[in-house]
C-alpha cells in the first residue's frame, strides 16, 4: 500500500492541507505575538520538517527564516538529543547549529507519533526585541565576536519534557533581556504555534495512515524537484559572476566586504549551482554570515530569478548546490565567530551577486540588486518616554523602499531587504508617535533616485524624526551608502543610504555607518533608505512609462531626457520626433 | 409588503414579504452594463407570478431594501471620480507606501499596486498636529488656498482630506473643509475624521480616499434607482444594505457611500444568527458559495465580527477599506472554478473561473474547461433535465468529455474518480478559507453549526463538515439568497466612532464619559433622521482595545453605557480578559488594557415580528425515486431522491439522500440524517 504511487488529485488535497498546517501556525504566532518586530516586521517563521529534516511546508514566512534554517536545527536537535519523547520542546538560536542568527528564538518540537516513531519537526520562529546583547540592539554590527555580542546562545536546549516548561531556562532569559515580559509573551506565542502545529500533524497521521503521510512527503518532494528541473531545463547554458560589496564598519575591511558568487546553470543536468568559496575569511564583526544564512541568501538569488510558482522546499532544492567554506564571512562560521547581523546585511548582497550573476548570463533572468536594508529608519529606538518616565525599546520600521527591477516588472516598491521579500508592514506614523516620544516630520520618495532601467528599481525614500522633549538612541547596522544597489544588464544603481543629523542652528552632524546614534532634543535624524537597481538599458523603457513615471512625480523633465532619451514638452507629453533622434543617437554612438 | 433585492455578481434576488408575513423568492440575471434593469426585471417577475402588472404590484410596497455591489464594481473598473487627496505636508506619499507587507515573496510577475489617488493628484497642505492634538505647525492658509486652485485647475470631481492626527484636532481638517465650500461649492469632499475617525494614517486615509471618490457616482446611481423604481410605480421608502449588515436611508448614503462596498455579502452572517441559532450563544459559520467566490463569515457567540481589514482584491495587491465591516473571508472557489493538471502532473481547482460567461462546459455556452459544476453533473447531483426547476438543460456527455480529457485521461483515472477528485480538492479550498477566517476570530469550527447557502452549498457541505469535525449543517429555506433574507431581518444602523486613547493604569471615567455622551448623541441624532419609534431605538457601546504592547486591537462591548464607579471599569477589564481569551486562547492579567477606539452602535428594527415563511413552490423534476450518484468517500451509491416539499415535518431520515429543492440541491451521505424542521430549513446531522 505504502509504495503504490498517489494521484496527483490525492497529492493536492494533502499539500493543502499541509500548509493549512503551517499556516494556521503562522497565523497564531503572528496574532499572539507581543513585540513590534514579530507583529510589524513580520520577522517570523513557521513550517514542518519530516524525520530526515526535509523542508516540507512553510507559510507566510520570511525568506531568510526558512529555505535553509529549519532543517539543520531539525538535525542539530536529533544529534544532541537522540531519544526524543512526545511532549519535549527545545529553544534554539545558535548560528553554530543551524539557527539563522542569536535574534530568532526558534522553538523545535519533534512530533511523534503513538508507536513512539519520530515522524516531523514543527519550527516556529520569531526576532525578539532584544535578546541580552551588550548594546541595546538585537543586531550588533560591530562585535568582535560572540562574547562581545552578548546573547544567551541555545544550542537546541530543551525547554520542555512532558509539555511541561522548564522555568529555571525562562528565569534566566527573564533575568538577562531588556522589556522580559515582551520576550515572555512572544515565547508563549512560540509554543503555542508549534503545540498547534504537532496536534494537526499528529492528527492526519492518524486519519490517514502514517505510510500515506510517508508516500506523500516523498512525493510531494519529487513533484517539487520536478518543477524545479523543468524551471532549470528552460535557463540558459551557462555561467556568469558578480560581485557585490557590503560598506566598510569597523572589524571589516578598509573597502568593506566584496562578496562573489559564481554560478552555474546546467539546463540539460537540469541543475544550478551556486559558488561561494572565493570570499574572504570570518571577520572579527557581527556580520558573518550562519552556514543556514549562506545557504539561505543563496537560494533566495535562485529563486527571486525563476518561475515564483514552484515549491521552495527540500525537492526543489535538490536540484541547487552550493558550495561553502568554513570559516568564510560567507560560509560555514566557526565559534565564537559572531554572526549577529546574519540575517540582513551581507546576506543581502549574497542574494544580489547571486541573481546579478544569473542576468549576466543571459537577458530575460536574474534580476538586479536589491537595496541594502536597516538604515536608521529601520534602527532600534530607546530611551525614556517623557510623558510616562517609562524606558522603552523598539525596532522602528518607517519605511523603506529597495525593490529591484526583474527582467520583466518594475520593482515592487516596498521591499525593505531581499530576506523579507517586502513582507515587512511599515509604521503608521501615529502609532508611531503613540508608543516612542518621536515625531515623524517626513517620509517621502525621493525623485530621480530610481534605479533607472528598461524596467526599474525602487526610487529612495526620505524620513526624518526627532525625539519629543527628550534625548533617544537609535542603533542601527546600515549598508548601501558607498556601495549603491547595481543595475544589471545596463540598468542604473538606485539611490544610496547618506543619513546626518540636522541641527536647528549650525551644520548638520554626520553620523556613522554602524552605531549607536544619541538625538539629542531639537535634533533631527535625517535617513536615506537604498533604492534599489534597474534591469536594461534606460533607453528601452516603453516611452508611455517615462511619461507616466515624469507625470506621477517620479522624476524630473531633465532625468527623462538625459538618462531614458524621452523628451517631454511643456505639456507633459513625448516629443516623438526628439526622442527617436535622441535615442537612436545613443544606439549609434 | 416589503421587498429585499441584492444584486450579486451572477444574479439579483429578490425576496418579498408579503403583508400576511410570506415570503416568496425570485432571481434574474445581473445586468452588469445597467444593474437597475436587473433590478425592474426581479420585479417583473415578481409581479408576473402574483399575475399583476408591476404598477398594480407595487402599489402595496411601503419598503424596497437594496444590495448593491455598484460601488465595489466601480472601484475595481476603475470608474470612480478624479478625485485629489490633501494630506500633512511631509506625507504625500501615504497611499503610495501604504502599510507594506506582500503576499508572495518571491513572486516578480505582480506589479506594485499604483495608489488609489495618483501622486499628481496628491496635494500637501502646510500645517501639523502631534499626537494628543497639541498644533505643531499652524495651518498656512496661504498654502491651502493655493492647493485649492491647483484643484479648480486640475478639475477634479472630488476631495479627499486626511491629515496627521485629526482625530485628535480636528480644527485643521474643519478649516479646509470650510475653504472647499466657500471655493469649490460644487465638489464634494470628505474629512478623514468625520467618515472614520481611526488611528493609523493609511488606514484613514483610504477609506476617506474611497469615500469621497464614490460620492458623484452613488449620488447618481441612488438618484437613478429612485426615479426608475418610481417610474414602475413604487411609492414607498429606499433603504440601503450596508457593510457592517445593517440598512441606512439613501440620503444617508449619498453622504458617506463607503458604506455601502461590501453591501450584500455582509447580510448573510445577519440570516445565519437567524437560521442558525439553535442554542443561545452558540458559533454559526456562515457560507455563501456562489458561481465564482465561496464567502465565508461568522457569528460568535451572537455578536457579528467586524474587522478593518477588508481587502477590495488580493491581500496587499488590492485595496484595504480601513473602515470596519463585517468579516467576510472570500475564495476564488465556486460552481465556475476550472480544474486543471499543471505540469507536474498535480490538480489544481481555481482561482480561475469559467465565470458566468462562457460559464461551466455542462452550460454549453461555449465553456471548455471542465468546471466543478461539470464535476456535480458527472457525480449525479444535478439532474440535467431540471436544474434550477428545468430552466436551463446540462449537457451532461460533453461536461463528461471535458473531465475526461482535461483530468481523468492525464491522472489514469475513470471520469466519476476525476470529478470526485476535483469536488474533493474544491472542498479543500473551502475548508482552508473557513479555518483562516475561524483561527482568527477564536472559534473552534468543531464547536460551531455552519450554514449552507448559495445555490450550489448543497453538493458539498456534508464534505466541508466532514473535514472539519462540525456535526450540524443548516439549509435555510432562504439560502439560494442568503442576503436578501438577512436584509429582511436587518435593523436600520449606523456606527458612530472616536479615537480617544484611554489605559486602564489611569482611568479617566469623565473623559471615558464625555466621549460616550457625544457619541450617543450622534446616534440620537440618527435616529431621528429616520421615522423609527424612541422605543425601538437602541444604542450599544463597544471599544476597541488591546494589552500594552500589542500591536493590533479587538472590539469588545462595553457591559455599561457610562463609568461611574471603579467596580464598573473592573467589570470592563474582565469582559476584555474574557474576549481576548476567547480569540487568543490566553488572558494576561498582568497587563493593563488601553483602549484606543470607541463607538456606539444606533440601530432600531423598523418592522414587527419575525420574518415568514417561503411560499411553497413546488417545480418540476423527475420522478424516478433512485438516483445513482458517486460519493468521493464512498463510490458508487443509490441515493433516494427526495423532494423537500414532500418531507414531514419533524421527521429523521437517512442518508444517501439527493434532497431537492427548486433552488437548490443538497447531497446527504450515508452517515447522515436529515430532517425540515418548522422552521423550513433542512437540518443535516452528521454521525
Amino acid at each position: 500500500m505504502s509504495k503504490e504511487k498517489m494521484s496527483g488529485a490525492t497529492l493536492a488535497i494533502l499539500n493543502n492541507r499541509f500548509q493549512g498546517i503551517a499556516r494556521k501556525m503562522a497565523n497564531t504566532l503572528l496574532r499572539a505575538g507581543r513585540s513590534g518586530v514579530l507583529n510589524r516586521g513580520r520577522d517570523f517563521s513557521a513550517c514542518v520538517v519530516n524525520a530526515n529534516c526535509d523542508l516540507i511546508a512553510a507559510a507566510e514566512s520570511l525568506p531568510i527564516h526558512v529555505l535553509s534554517g529549519p532543517d539543520l536545527m531539525a538535525r542539530s536537535m536529533m544529534e544532541l538529543h537522540p531519544a526524543l519523547k512526545r511532549g519535549d520542546a527545545f529553544l534554539h538560536n545558535s548560528p553554530y547549529h543551524g539557527c539563522s542568527h542569536p535574534a530568532d528564538h526558534t522553538i523545535l518540537i519533534p512530533v511523534i507519533d503513538d508507536g513512539g516513531v519520530h515522524r516531523f519537526t514543527v519550527v516556529a520562529k520569531a526576532h525578539q526585541a532584544d535578546i541580552g546583547n551588550s548594546i541595546p540592539t538585537t543586531y550588533h554590527g560591530t562585535a568582535r565576536d560572540v562574547y562581545e555580542e552578548g546573547a544567551l546562545i541555545f544550542p537546541a536546549v530543551q525547554i520542555q519534557e512532558n509539555y511541561e516548561t522548564n522555568e529555571d531556562i525562562v528565569r534566566m532569559c527573564e533575568m538577562r533581556i531588556r522589556v522580559p515580559e515582551q520576550w515572555r509573551g512572544d515565547f508563549l506565542a512560540m509554543l503555542g504555534a508549534a503545540r498547534i502545529g504537532e496536534r494537526e500533524l499528529l492528527s492526519i497521521g492518524e486519519e490517514i495512515g502514517w505510510d500515506v503521510v510517508e508516500q506523500f512527503e516523498r512525493q510531494w518532494l519529487e513533484y517539487s524537484e520536478g518543477r524545479m528541473a523543468s524551471a532549470l531545463a528552460k535557463l540558459p547554458k551557462g555561467r556568469g559572476e558578480a560581485t557585490s560589496t557590503h560598506d566598510a564598519i569597523d572589524g571589516t575591511p578598509a573597502d568593506g566586504i566584496s562578496v562573489k558568487s559564481i554560478v552555474t546553470v546546467d539546463p540539460d543536468e537540469c541543475t544550478i549551482e551556486v559558488d561561494l568559496r572565493d570570499n574572504p575569511d570570518c571577520l572579527p564583526c557581527g556580520l558573518n554570515l550562519s552556514e543556514a544564512c549562506a545557504r539561505t541568501s543563496a537560494l533566495i538569488g535562485v529563486f527571486n530569478s525563476i518561475d515564483p510558482t514552484i515549491p521552495k522546499n527540500a525537492g526543489a532544492f535538490r536540484r541547487v548546490r552550493i558550495l561553502l567554506r568554513e570559516n568564510c564571512v560567507v560560509g560555514v562560521p566557526n565559534h565564537p565567530t559572531s554572526c549577529s547581523v546574519a540575517t540582513t546585511n551581507v546576506a543581502d548582497r549574497v542574494s544580489a551577486a547571486t541573481q546579478r550573476a544569473l542576468a549576466n548570463i543571459g537577458d530575460g533572468i536574474g534580476m538586479a540588486e536589491i537595496g541594502a536594508g536597516l538604515s536608521p529608519s529601520s534602527g532600534v529606538v530607546s530611551g525614556v518616554d517623557p510623558r510616562t518616565d517609562k524606558p522603552f525599546i523598539n525596532q522602528l520600521f518607517l519605511g523603506a523602499t529597495g525593490g529591484a527591477a526583474s527582467p520583466n516588472n518594475d520593482a515592487w516598491l516596498t521591499y525593505l531587504h531581499s530576506g523579507n521579500g517586502g513582507l515587512c508592514f511599515i509604521d503608521s506614523v501615529e502609532l508611531d508617535e503613540v508608543y516612542q516620544p518621536l515625531i515623524i516630520r517626513e517620509r517621502s520618495i525621493v525623485i530621480d533616485s530610481e534605479g533607472a532601467g528598461r524596467t526599474c528599481g525602487a526610487p529612495s525614500l526620505y524620513v526624518e524624526f526627532e525625539p519629543e522633549s527628550c534625548e533617544v538612541e537609535v542603533a542601527y547596522v546600515c549598508d548601501g551608502v558607498l556601495n549603491k544597489p547595481a543595475g544589471v544588464r545596463g540598468g542604473l544603481a538606485g539611490g544610496g543610504a547618506p543619513h546626518f543629523v540636522r541641527r536647528p542652528d549650525g551644520p548638520t552632524r554626520p553620523l556613522g555607518q554602524a552605531e549607536v546614534a544619541r538625538i539629542a532634543d531639537g535634533e533631527v535624524l535625517a535617513s536615506y533608505t537604498t533604492g534599489g537597481g534597474g534591469y536594461g538599458s534606460p533607453f528601452e523603457r516603453p516611452v508611455p512609462r517615462v511619461v507616466h513615471d515624469f507625470r506621477e512625480g517620479w522624476i524630473s523633465r531633465e532625468r527623462a531626457r538625459n538618462v531614458y532619451g524621452v523628451v517631454i514638452d511643456e505639456d507633459g507629453v513625448a516629443d516623438e520626433a526628439q526622442t527617436q533622434a535622441l535615442r537612436e543617437a545613443s544606439v549609434t554612438a | 409588503m416589503r421587498l429585499a433585492c441584492d444584486t450579486g455578481g451572477t444574479f439579483t434576488d429578490l425576496v418579498v414579504e408579503t403583508n400576511d408575513g410570506g415570503l416568496q423568492m425570485f432571481k434574474a440575471p445581473t445586468t452588469p452594463d445597467d444593474p437597475i434593469r436587473g433590478v425592474v426585471d426581479a420585479i417583473a417577475k415578481a409581479a408576473d407570478a402574483a399575475g399583476l402588472s408591476t404598477d398594480q404590484f407595487l402599489a402595496d410596497a411601503d419598503t424596497f431594501i437594496h444590495g448593491t455591489t455598484h460601488a465595489i464594481n466601480a472601484i475595481i473598473t476603475g470608474r470612480t471620480a478624479k478625485t485629489a487627496l490633501l494630506t500633512t505636508k511631509g506625507h504625500k506619499d501615504i497611499l503610495v507606501l501604504r502599510e507594506g507587507g506582500r503576499a508572495d515573496p518571491f513572486d516578480m510577475t505582480s506589479p506594485y499596486p499604483a495608489p488609489f489617488i495618483p501622486r499628481s493628484l496628491t496635494f500637501e497642505v502646510d500645517e501639523r498636529i502631534g499626537a494628543g492634538g497639541r498644533v505643531l505647525n499652524a495651518l498656512n492658509e496661504e498654502s491651502a488656498l493655493s492647493v485649492l486652485s491647483a484643484l479648480k485647475a486640475q478639475d477634479v470631481d472630488a476631495v479627499a482630506v486626511c491629515l496627521l492626527w485629526s482625530i485628535a484636532n480636528s480644527a485643521h481638517e474643519l478649516r479646509i473643509g470650510e475653504l472647499l465650500d466657500q471655493h469649490l461649492p460644487d465638489v464634494p469632499y470628505t474629512l478623514s475624521h468625520q467618515i472614520n475617525p481611526t488611528l493609523r494614517e493609511y488606514r484613514r486615509a483610504s477609506s476617506t480616499s474611497l469615500d469621497a471618490s464614490l460620492k458623484p457616482l452613488m449620488t447618481r446611481y441612488m438618484g437613478q434607482l429612485d426615479r426608475r423604481l418610481e417610474e414602475v410605480g413604487f411609492k414607498g421608502r429606499i433603504l440601503v444594505l450596508t457593510s457592517q449588515g445593517g440598512m441606512i436611508e439613501a440620503e444617508e448614503l449619498s453622504k458617506a457611500p463607503i458604506h455601502v462596498i461590501n453591501s450584500g455579502p455582509s447580510l448573510a452572517p445577519v440570516a445565519g444568527a437567524h437560521y442558525g441559532a439553535i442554542e443561545p450563544g452558540g458559533d454559526i459559520i456562515v457560507a455563501d458559495t456562489g458561481g465564482t467566490t465561496y464567502d465565508v463569515s461568522l457569528v460568535r457567540g451572537g455578536v457579528i465580527p467586524l474587522t478593518r481589514e477588508t481587502w477590495i482584491g488580493q491581500p496587499f495587491r488590492g485595496l484595504i477599506t480601513g473602515f470596519p465591516s463585517v468579516d467576510v473571508k472570500s475564495v476564488g472557489a465556486g460552481g465556475g472554478s476550472i480544474a486543471r493538471i499543471d505540469e507536474g502532473g498535480m490538480l489544481h481547482v481555481g482561482p480561475e473561473s469559467a465565470g458566468a460567461v462562457p460559464g461551466p462546459v455542462c452550460y454549453g455556452r461555449g465553456g471548455t474547461e471542465p468546471t466543478l459544476t461539470d464535476a456535480c453533473v458527472v457525480l449525479g447531483y444535478l439532474d440535467p433535465d431540471y436544474f434550477l426547476g428545468g430552466s436551463i438543460h446540462l449537457e451532461y456527455e460533453n461536461a463528461r468529455a471535458a473531465i475526461k480529457r482535461g483530468i481523468a485521461a492525464p491522472l489514469g483515472f475513470t471520469v466519476e474518480e476525476a470529478a470526485a477528485s476535483i469536488l474533493t480538492l474544491a472542498t479543500e479550498n473551502m475548508v482552508q478559507a473557513i479555518a483562516d477566517i475561524t483561527v482568527n476570530q477564536g472559534i473552534n469550527p468543531a464547536n460551531a453549526v455552519l450554514i449552507g447557502g448559495g445555490g450550489a452549498a448543497g453538493f458539498n457541505s456534508v464534505l466541508i463538515a466532514r473535514r472539519l469535525g462540525i456535526s450540524t449543517v443548516i439549509f435555510p429555506e432562504l439560502g439560494a439568497a442568503l442576503s436578501a433574507a438577512g436584509a429582511l431581518m436587518s435593523e436600520i444602523a449606523s456606527d458612530h466612532r472616536a479615537t480617544q486613547l484611554m489605559t486602564t493604569r489611569s482611568f479617566d471615567q469623565d473623559a471615558a464619559n464625555a466621549v460616550l455622551s457625544s457619541l450617543e448623541e450622534e446616534g440620537r441624532a440618527f435616529l431621528s433622521r429616520t421615522d423609527a419609534p424612541y422605543e425601538r431605538q437602541k444604542i450599544s457601546f463597544s471599544v476597541e482595545a488591546r494589552y500594552e504592547h500589542q500591536v493590533w486591537e479587538i472590539e469588545v462591548p462595553l457591559p455599561v453605557n457610562r463609568f461611574n464607579s471603579v467596580s464598573e471599569i473592573e467589570a470592563f477589564v474582565e469582559v476584555f480578559h474574557a474576549a481576548h481569551e476567547r480569540i487568543f486562547s490566553f488572558r494576561d492579567r498582568e497587563s493593563p488594557v488601553e483602549i484606543v477606539g470607541w463607538a456606539a452602535r444606533a440601530s432600531a428594527q423598523l418592522h414587527d415580528g419575525p420574518v415568514g415563511r417561503l411560499a411553497q413552490m413546488d417545480a418540476e423534476h423527475s420522478d424516478k425515486p433512485i438516483r445513482k450518484i458517486y460519493l468521493p468517500n464512498e463510490g458508487a451509491v443509490d441515493a433516494a431522491l427526495v423532494r423537500f416539499g414532500d418531507l414531514t415535518i419533524g421527521e429523521e431520515n437517512r442518508g444517501p439522500a439527493i434532497i431537492e429543492t427548486p433552488f437548490t440541491t443538497i447531497l446527504a451521505d450515508s452517515g447522515s440524517t436529515f430532517t425540515r424542521t418548522e422552521q423550513g430549513s433542512l437540518v443535516l446531522e452528521l454521525d
